[in-house]
């Protein structure tokens, strides 16, 4: 048995109490408003990194992450909304279901829970489709799921959405889940399932021959993606004290798809970045439309930046390799973790 | 190759460390407006920002409020809650507003206002017009304008007395809080007055196609007296014109969803017969409401669009008259006691009083008529 | 539900769907080659729509210049988009061009928002080509008659073409197979690109008669329209003409009717119910109804 503190676990320890300390500063010092810009990155580093597992890994074009964070964001909101907006908005609902609120933490994984569950049979339906079907059929499960919490008027309260709940959703929640979720990719990515991922991704008529299961690697894939996305949209519905239908729309999907792309789909650390930068960025450029009286600008240059950048870096900024911080500190630089970049 | 990521890092961390704004200066009062100018909201707030601006350019050419000038700091929340969310807390926490106001969407406002309620800055909402959202949000949230019952209420019993209806149909966008709401109080007033809603019918927002609702509609083996039509400016012009080119005539009835010129322009000779509340009549020839018509077509080289252009103006002077009473003019929550007692506020959307423990003006509501791409003033329902 | 109601709920259905067949037409016309599901293309439509507006204020010019000029300059325009974001990509993975797609989308929505303004705006046709007809109790405008004529006789003439023409044949070589298309001297590209003018300047009609039949538009106009007008090509059978066109006037009679013959409380779940459609056309009969089979859809 290897000693527990090799030098990569010492690394991601070390990691881990830096983000902590820079964490604890940046709570002590900034204002709500740059603290609202943190927290939205971290639930961004959530749903890019597990949307990486279904868009980046496994090849399986989604564009339906927000869908689940959808139904992650309503599970959460009707769970942990506050006795008093419960009465108000809520009164056609079993009286059993008005007398508890059930703590954030769990309402988060519950959302997430049940994102995955409704992936299961939505999963073995679309996943019998790839490419471009399988991207089309997805965009359709976000209107179903939209449609769905537009009229289903006693439980999601249709357009008038779910407010007044608790803002529960800190720096540490955020970040945490952030954590919680390039852990737990990039484990799976690093193991033998993530490997088999990989080979459907790459050629799944040979992965098949070698005798993975393509379909069955696929559905988990895709199921691990629903579950942080759902966790992804329990943090923002807990971010925003509200939740709509319009909340998690096409557009949300499309900016978690241009951070993954930016970032480069095939890379754990890529989608951290590409979160980061995608946070920052709008920011940025939403000062500049401010300064200049130019609203709607932003819009365009973000489209005309990621239509360059798939013509010109298509692989995104990391393609697929990793950025790994336990090889900093050696003098030779490591080889690539995983294979080369998607050819697909 | 390392290249890139120290880059990507480098530029990440330029870019977190940027754009810190400058906070308020002694002899400027800065007032927060919360307006999207950009996506689906845009044909409503871009008035209402516009008669936001003109308010405070007024006061300021003036002589300000208590020798201060008013700054109104200004970004746009594109018609979605995160932007949104960003915005309010950057103009409370970035620009030091003192006050906010602004909004025209009933859901857009319960995630704006919770943010100044836990800032403790007073936030009125121009045109959001859920009658609870004082009460959901706290008590730093007001309303500039009235609740959708009273405008519903105004325009069932118009529909009731003056048009003489008995039975009415109903087509409502399930797409928006203002919509559902509206018809909800129209139909509990309706049938409260003895009428009957012989078909209540749906669409999205966004839908572009009627004719299936109205197919069903002329199926209905007795018409209608009246149609209620519960939708927002953009769906507004085209449904009124499907329904006339379908060769249906009867009364039109709406609220300030239809305050906007497209129905006239969009439905074009078919815009007969319409009528709808709203917040006040621009051709009335009331001083206060003559005053800011041309002052705000001499600003923008167009007459106010809508009645939301006077909502975001009296919205701004609603603040203002706050800051002069206030007992300081830098503290939110003295701003906030003295708007609660605001009373007899000359507007343009009427006189605005918030009765003891409501944050809620009762104000008069408005009817207008359109009758070939003209609409004129009918009356003012007074509560 | 009198014989009536059913045969009015049809002629909305085949009016809707003749334009959805008119979007397709383009859409299967350019996947059919480059395997591209074009998310721009509803806003080329958007765009013809806003060029169109230009001509039908000027009264002094025939009403024939608010259809051609749109659809010339669309026509232009998908040349233009083409060259520049989608040929570069040539080779790369589709999923980069869907992507970029979208970022093209993206890109012209918002570019409209910039130059002209986010408001709707009304588009009124002059004359009497959107009067309601009365025939028999069924109510339709010439407009709705005209449009379907004219996706019938495209139809016919594009097929023609595709089978006949020089380029036609290099666009259907191109499609069964690019690289052996270009080994055999076939110019790709210019197959490619007379894929994107045809598919373009018909989004550029589409435009003109989505704009008059409804007389409103906005920049964000043609976004829904254009997925659904992938839905209806997927419906037909991706790559065949007359696949699109049945798909198209399918997909909106299938429209119609679900809000028509559904109880009222249904008419919020169309968008849900057309990609439910989608869903089953593509689990049952992959390869819709005129198209041809495919070893795997991808």
């Amino acid at each position: 048995m290897k000693s527990f503190l090799t030098r990569k676990n010492v690394v991601l320890l070390g990691g881990i109490v830096l983000l902590v300390v820079l964490l604890g500063v940046a709570d002590a010092t900034l204002n709500n408003y740059y603290l609202r810009i943190l927290q939205l990155m971290g639930i961004y580093i959530v749903l890019t990194a597990s949307l990486n597992l279904t868009n980046g890994f496994t090849g399986d074009f989604s564009l339906g992450h927000a869908a689940f964070m959808a139904i992650g964001g309503y599970v959460s909101a009707l769970l942990t909304m506050p006795l008093a907006a419960r009465a108000l908005q809520l009164a056609d609902l079993p009286a059993w279901f008005q007398e508890f609120a059930m703590p954030f933490p769990l309402a988060t994984v519950l959302g997430g829970l049940l994102a995955a569950l409704v992936a299961l049979p939505v999963g073995l339906v679309v996943l019998r489709l790839r490419g471009h079907y399988l991207a089309v059929m997805t965009l359709g499960l976000l209107i179903v799921v939209k449609s769905l919490a537009s009229n289903w008027e006693p439980v999601t309260r249709g357009a008038r959405g779910l407010s007044g709940l608790d803002s529960a959703t800190t720096l540490w929640w955020a970040f945490g889940w952030a954590v919680v979720t390039v852990f737990v990719v990039w484990r799976l990515v690093h193991s033998p399932f993530g490997r088999s991922m990989i080979a459907v991704r790459d050629d799944s008529v040979a992965a098949a021959s070698r005798g993975i299961y393509v379909f069955q690697i696929r559905l988990i894939a895709f199921i691990m993606s629903a579950f942080f996305g759902g966790v992804g949209g329990a943090l923002l519905a807990h971010q925003l004290t509200a939740i709509t239908p319009p909340t998690y729309s096409f557009d949300l999907t499309f900016l978690i798809v241009i951070m993954l792309v930016i970032g480069g789909s095939g890379s754990v650390t890529g989608s951290v970045i590409g979160a980061i930068i995608m946070t920052i960025v709008p920011v940025i450029l939403r000062d500049l439309e401010r300064r200049f009286e130019l609203p709607g600008v932003s819009q365009i240059i973000i489209a005309a930046a990621l239509i360059a950048f798939m013509i010109f870096r298509r692989q995104g900024l990391m393609g697929s390799r990793e950025m790994h911080p336990s090889t900093w500190f050696m003098k030779k630089p490591a080889t690539p973790v995983s294979v080369d970049a998607p050819q697909q | 190759m390392r290249n890139i990521q120290l880059l990507a890092l480098g530029v990440s961390a330029a870019m977190l460390l940027a754009g810190c704004s400058a906070a308020a200066a002694d002899d400027e009062i800065v007032v927060g407006a919360v307006y999207s100018i950009t996506g689906s909201q845009a044909s409503i707030d871009q008035p209402g920002y516009n008669g936001f601006k003109l308010a405070a350019k007024q006061i300021n050419e003036s002589g300000g409020i208590n020798g201060k000038q008013i700054r109104v700091a200004f970004s746009d929340a594109a018609s979605e809650t995160t932007t949104l969310t960003n915005v309010v807390s950057e103009l409370i926490e970035n620009d030091g507003a003192v006050a906010l106001g602004g909004t025209n969407d009933s859901t857009l406002a319960l995630v704006a206002g919770p943010i100044a309620q836990a800032a403790g800055i007073p936030f009125v909402a121009s045109g959001a017009t859920l009658p609870t959202l004082p009460e959901q949000v706290g008590d730093s949230m007001f309303m500039a304008c009235y609740g959708d019952d009273l405008q519903a209420e105004a325009i069932a019993d118009y529909s009731t007395e003056e048009l003489g209806a008995q039975t009415a149909w109903a087509l409502v966008d399930q797409a928006y809080d203002f919509t559902t709401a509206l018809n909800k109080f129209f139909q509990e007033r309706f049938t409260a007055s003895g009428g009957e809603i012989v078909l209540e019918d749906s669409y999205k927002s966004g839908d572009t196609d009627y004719s299936a609702q109205i197919a069903r509609l002329q199926a209905l083996k007795t018409q209608p007296d009246v149609l209620f039509v519960a939708a927002i400016p953009n769906e507004a012009g085209i449904i009124t014109q499907q329904i006339r080119a379908a060769g249906l005539m009867q009364p039109i009835v709406s609220g300030d969803g239809y305050d906007t010129p497209l129905v006239a322009e969009v439905a074009g000779a078919n815009s007969k017969d319409v009528y709808f509340s709203t917040h006040v009549s621009l051709e009335s020839t009331d001083a206060v409401v003559q005053d800011f018509v041309t002052a705000y077509t001499e600003e923008y080289g167009t007459a106010p669009e809508n009645a939301f252009a006077a909502l975001g103006f009296d919205t701004m002077n609603l603040i203002a008259d706050a800051l002069k009473r206030a007992t300081d003019d830098t503290d939110p929550a003295a701003v906030r006691d003295a708007l609660a007692s605001t009373q007899n506020l000359v507007a343009v959307t009427g006189t605005i009083s918030f009765p003891e423990g409501s944050r809620k003006p009762s104000k008069a509501v408005t009817i207008m008529r359109i009758v070939d791409e003209v609409t004129t003033f009918v009356e003012t329902i007074q509560p | 539900m009198t014989i009536n109601y059913i045969m009015q709920q049809l002629v909305n259905g085949l009016a809707l769907g003749s334009i959805y067949a008119l979007l397709a037409i383009g859409l299967t016309m350019v996947y059919g080659i480059l395997r591209l599901i074009n998310f721009a293309h509803g806003d080329l439509m958007m765009l013809g729509a806003y060029v169109s507006s230009i001509f039908i204020s000027a009264t002094i010019l025939p009403i024939l210049f608010a259809v051609v000029i749109p659809t010339l300059l669309m026509a232009l325009m998908g040349l233009i988009v083409e060259r520049t974001a989608y040929r570069p990509l040539r080779g790369a993975p589709e999923v980069a061009m869907l992507i970029t797609s979208l970022g093209v989308s993206r890109l012209l929505q918002n570019s409209t928002v910039l130059v002209l303004s986010p408001q709707p705006r009304a588009f009124r046709l002059p004359g009497d080509l959107t009067q309601t007809m009365n025939v028999g109790g069924i109510r339709f405008t010439q407009l709705d008659v005209l449009t379907f004529l004219l996706v019938i006789a495209l139809m016919v003439l594009l097929t023609l073409y595709i089978n006949r023409s020089k380029t036609g044949m290099a666009m259907r070589a191109s499609s069964e197979n690019l690289r052996a298309a270009r080994l055999i001297g076939i110019n790709v590209n210019w197959a490619i690109g007379a894929a994107f003018v045809l598919g373009s300047a018909l989004a550029g009609t589409a435009g003109f008669l989505w704009a008059s039949r409804y007389g409103i538009i906005d920049p964000f106009m043609g976004f829904l329209p254009g997925v659904k007008a992938f839905v209806a090509a997927v419906i037909g059978g991706i790559g065949s003409i007359r696949g699109a066109v049945a798909g198209g006037v399918i997909l909106g009679v299938a429209e119609i009717g679900f809000v028509g013959f559904l109880p009222p409380e249904f008419s919020g779940y169309r968008d849900a119910f057309v990609f439910s459609l989608l869903l089953i056309v593509l689990l049952v009969r992959p390869n819709g109804l005129f198209g041809k089979s495919e070893v795997e859809r991808a």
